[in-house]
């Protein structure tokens, strides 16, 4: 197919979101590609992570369409939602500090009722993160934080997502483990899984980024490819338009 | 004369039958982070269908167990499903209040159904006693231990190896992650409730087979031993619940082995508020700091009161005040009477639950501290009537204060634990402290309201002298909650840590609130106790609490006036409507539950 815009995998348009009085969003609109890896950054109190829980289902627009697919996702319970084919990693990793690092995992899977390939794609998930393999049997919340965010990603993947949605997965990372979380971003996109993700750290996401928006107190300022979003001088006075308010 | 061996085995039946109980009750705070008072009420139902089956069916022993699983598991279901789900949304206390309306309710329908009489439930085991060591053990010892030890088993093959019980478990440490990996929480909140009504009900049928005694009087002891055994293990927590049941049973009996029958529960409830004062995590947590719960959020929002205007209320108070010089039965003014009575009760709670936010349950205990001094000040040291009562009132004030000191630290949920807790050992410390409160004999002939010498015996009287007293302590209210004062109350209960942030002493601040409605509270109570002429233990008890909070409710929480409407409405409706006695506490249970679910703000609204 050679049309000039095709339809995008995830769609918000003309989302209005509120807190009790108070307006979240005001008309936001993002698209995300099949295929693409699409960031959405902003300054604390933006309306990024609602964004996140708006398209997870936990938090109900007053108006606006969420699509994903064509079909809408407005009415849709998360774990409705989650079975369409979208995966999370919460903020600060959210694992279930109790369980063992494989339950943790395998968590991700329990939408899936094919229980052979589930165990494939564990030892595939540990060949993508080696690191995870000594400590399947500890408890999750015994992992430092990089390590948490390998396993947040890996039961992410492990429901084999079309999209996965991501808030500020570099968060409270050390450098290190930055590069590799981003690394890894890349490798999945190119596995096939579309990525949106939220971010405060602008540079990097734009690294691996191939589109971006910019919210700032809860409208968007700024969007177009992640190559001349980079190079625009507007992207900083956003970012510290939107400190500021915080 | 039995062997330590034998109180010993016990302490361990009975910690295996009350581990049955806190196990389900952990479930379910662990998934729902709500402590389900209506347990013990599934508990009784389960005694009960036990009863049925034996007794009227005659089923086999294994046969009767599955019957009552079952049946209990689809109660469990229904509250779930009908009682519960519909709150979801709501503010934390709700599901809270609401578990104590369902209980209400299952106890009363239980109670009509069967009458109140005490039932015998033949276990159909064999009478013998083998010898162990020094003691002896019998089938039924043995049935409870293996129905404990298999459910314990099954439990942990569940939650280890099933795709449901990793549901659970990853719902219990981290609710919205578990919806975000496809976990329907509301299925698990269903298996979490149909195992522990399961659990709940065969607790309650062997323990009826135990004792081979069931009546409806089980619940509430149930709910509060589960509760207790589940909080000492840390709430939540299953193999926790299981050893602090454990752990309970075996104070109790020793306890009882060396004090005596009527210290079984004190024991079982001062456990409760060391474990709550020292440990609210309970004795196998690692952190010693209270569970996380929200800091805002947890109580009924503040609505918009309904404006009543001056004159209005001064129309209303004439009114009552110039009733009795009309023709009016006795009946009406005794029934208005009462409703002044608990209308001070209801002042007390609704400054304490609603002003301040510690939702109390063990209020009826402030009662039976002013009127145990009131009577005991008048009828042994001779002080007249009237002062007595404020004696009461003062030491309702300072002792009550005194016994809930300890748990200002606590919030939301376990505030209503403690208090509940220290209702009960109230209650039982007048039960066996005989040198002074007489004991389960009660206390008689204590002498009639009197004022400046002159006895207040007719009628009229009565309802006037309660009546200008409730309107002091309204006015006196109303004065409190526009000063200062009252704002600082308001902040501690919206939010406590920004409360201290700006300075304020929260245990200050708590200790004025409990002072002030101890002193109303206790007040109500003596002018009770004179107007009863005798008491006991048991005149006081935690229906009694309920009701009062049932009635602040209705009003709408923190309203001084609601709070007297409440009183009038729920004491004087059911006198209107001519509803027999054994009714009323089921429609007291039912108007918890409407309000809690379609206007928890109340008829005039939070203040």
């Amino acid at each position: 197919m050679t049309t000039s815009a095709p339809e995008p995998l995830l769609a918000l348009s003309d989302v209005n979101t509120f807190y009790g009085q108070a307006q979240v969003h005001f008309d936001l609109s993002i698209n995300v590609g099949r295929g693409h890896i699409v960031c959405l950054l902003g300054g604390n109190a933006s309306g990024k992570s609602t964004t996140m829980k708006i398209i997870l289902g936990l938090v109900k627009p007053r108006s606006g369409e969420v699509t994903f697919d064509g079909t809408s996702l407005l009415g849709l319970s998360t774990p409705q939602i989650v079975r369409r084919g979208i995966a999370s990693v919460p903020e600060a990793r959210r694992l279930f500090a109790d369980m063992s690092v494989r339950e943790n995992i395998l968590m991700g899977a329990f939408v899936r009722n094919d229980r052979t390939e589930v165990a494939q794609d564990l030892d595939k998930m540990l060949a993508l993160f080696p690191k995870l393999g000594q400590r399947l049997s500890q408890r999750a919340g015994s992992l430092s934080g990089g390590e948490q965010q390998m396993v947040a990603m890996a039961r992410a993947l492990m429901s084999r997502p079309r999209m996965i949605v991501m808030d500020e997965p570099t968060m409270g990372l050390s450098p290190l483990y930055v590069d590799r979380v981003l690394e890894l971003i890349r490798t999945i996109n190119q596995e096939g899984v579309s990525v949106f993700m939220v971010e405060q750290n602008a540079s990097l996401a734009l690294e691996i980024a191939h589109e971006a928006y910019v919210l700032q107190t809860g409208k968007i300022v700024l969007s177009g490819s992640a190559r001349a979003l980079k190079d625009d001088p507007r992207i900083r006075d956003a970012y510290l338009g939107g400190s500021e308010a915080a | 004369m039995s062997s330590w061996l034998d109180y010993t085995i016990n302490g361990l039946i009975v910690g295996n039958v009350y581990a049955l109980v806190a196990v389900g009750l952990a479930l379910i705070f662990g998934v729902s982070r709500l402590i389900n008072f209506a347990q013990g009420s599934i508990y009784l139902v389960g005694a009960y269908i036990g009863w049925v089956a034996v007794v009227q069916l005659h089923t086999p022993l294994p046969l009767t167990i599955i019957v009552v699983a079952v049946a209990a598991a689809l109660v469990g279901l229904i509250i779930e499903r009908f009682g519960l789900r519909p709150l979801q949304n709501s503010v934390r206390i709700a599901p809270l209040l609401a578990t104590i309306g369902i209980s209400f309710v299952l106890d009363q329908l239980v109670m009509l159904t069967f009458s109140p009489n005490p039932r015998a439930l033949p276990s159909q085991l064999p009478d013998v006693r083998f010898q162990v060591g020094g003691g002896t053990i019998g089938p039924l010892d043995l049935l409870i231990a293996g129905v404990g030890l298999t459910s314990a088993l099954l439990l942990f093959v569940f939650l280890r190896y099933s795709k449901l019980g990793w549901a659970v478990r990853a719902t219990a440490q981290d609710r919205d992650a578990a919806m975000q990996m496809g976990v329907d929480v509301n299925r698990v909140n269903q298996a979490v409730f149909g195992i522990a009504a399961a659990l709940g009900g065969v607790s309650g049928m062997l323990v009826g087979m135990y004792y081979n005694q069931i009546d409806t009087a089980m619940s509430l002891q149930a709910t509060l031993k589960g509760v207790v055994a589940e909080v000492v293990g840390g709430a939540g927590n299953v193999p926790g619940a299981i050893i602090g049941s454990l752990l309970l049973g075996l104070v109790e009996s020793y306890g009882v082995a060396v004090f005596g029958t009527s210290y079984r529960n004190l024991f079982a409830f001062l456990l409760l508020v060391v474990v709550l004062v020292l440990r609210p995590n309970g004795l196998f947590a690692s952190a010693r700091q209270a569970p996380p719960e929200p800091l805002t959020g947890t109580f009924i929002a503040p609505s918009r009161p309904v404006r009543i205007p001056r004159w209005a209320l001064l129309v209303a108070t004439g009114i009552f005040a110039v009733l009795p010089l009309f023709p009016v039965s006795f009946y009406v003014l005794q029934t208005l009477i009462n409703a002044w009575l608990l209308g001070m009760l209801a002042l007390s709670l609704t400054l304490v639950a609603g002003t301040i936010g510690q939702v109390s349950l063990g209020h009826a205990a402030l009662l039976a501290i002013g009127a145990y001094t009131s009577a005991l000040l008048s009828l042994n040291l001779s002080v007249p009537v009237g002062l007595a009562i404020i004696g009461g009132g003062l030491m309702s004030a300072a002792l009550g204060t005194a016994l809930i000191s300890p748990s200002f630290r606590l919030r939301g949920h376990y505030v209503s634990i403690a208090t509940l807790a220290i209702g009960e050992i109230v209650s039982l410390v007048i039960l066996n402290w005989e040198s002074v409160t007489r004991g389960p004999i009660g206390i008689s002939g204590i002498p009639p309201l009197a004022l400046f010498g002159y006895e207040l015996v007719s009628p009229i009287s009565i309802y006037w002298f309660s009546f200008i007293v409730m309107v002091v302590l309204a006015l006196l209210q109303g004065r409190l909650l526009g000063s200062h004062l009252g704002r600082s109350f308001r902040a501690i209960r919206d939010d406590d840590v920004a409360a201290r942030a700006y300075g304020l002493s929260l245990n200050r601040y708590k200790s004025l609130a409990f002072i002030f409605g101890g002193f109303a509270a206790g007040v109500s109570g003596g002018i009770a106790a004179h107007l009863y002429s005798y008491i006991n233990h048991e005149t006081f008890n935690t229906q009694q609490s309920i009701l009062a909070l049932t009635v602040v409710i209705l009003g709408g929480l923190g309203n001084v006036v609601g709070a007297i409407l409440g009183a009038v409405a729920l004491v004087g409706l059911p006198e209107v409507f001519r509803v027999a006695a054994e009714y009323r506490i089921l429609i007291y249970g039912i108007v918890l539950l409407l309000l809690v679910r379609f206007r928890p703000q109340g008829l005039l609204g939070t203040m």
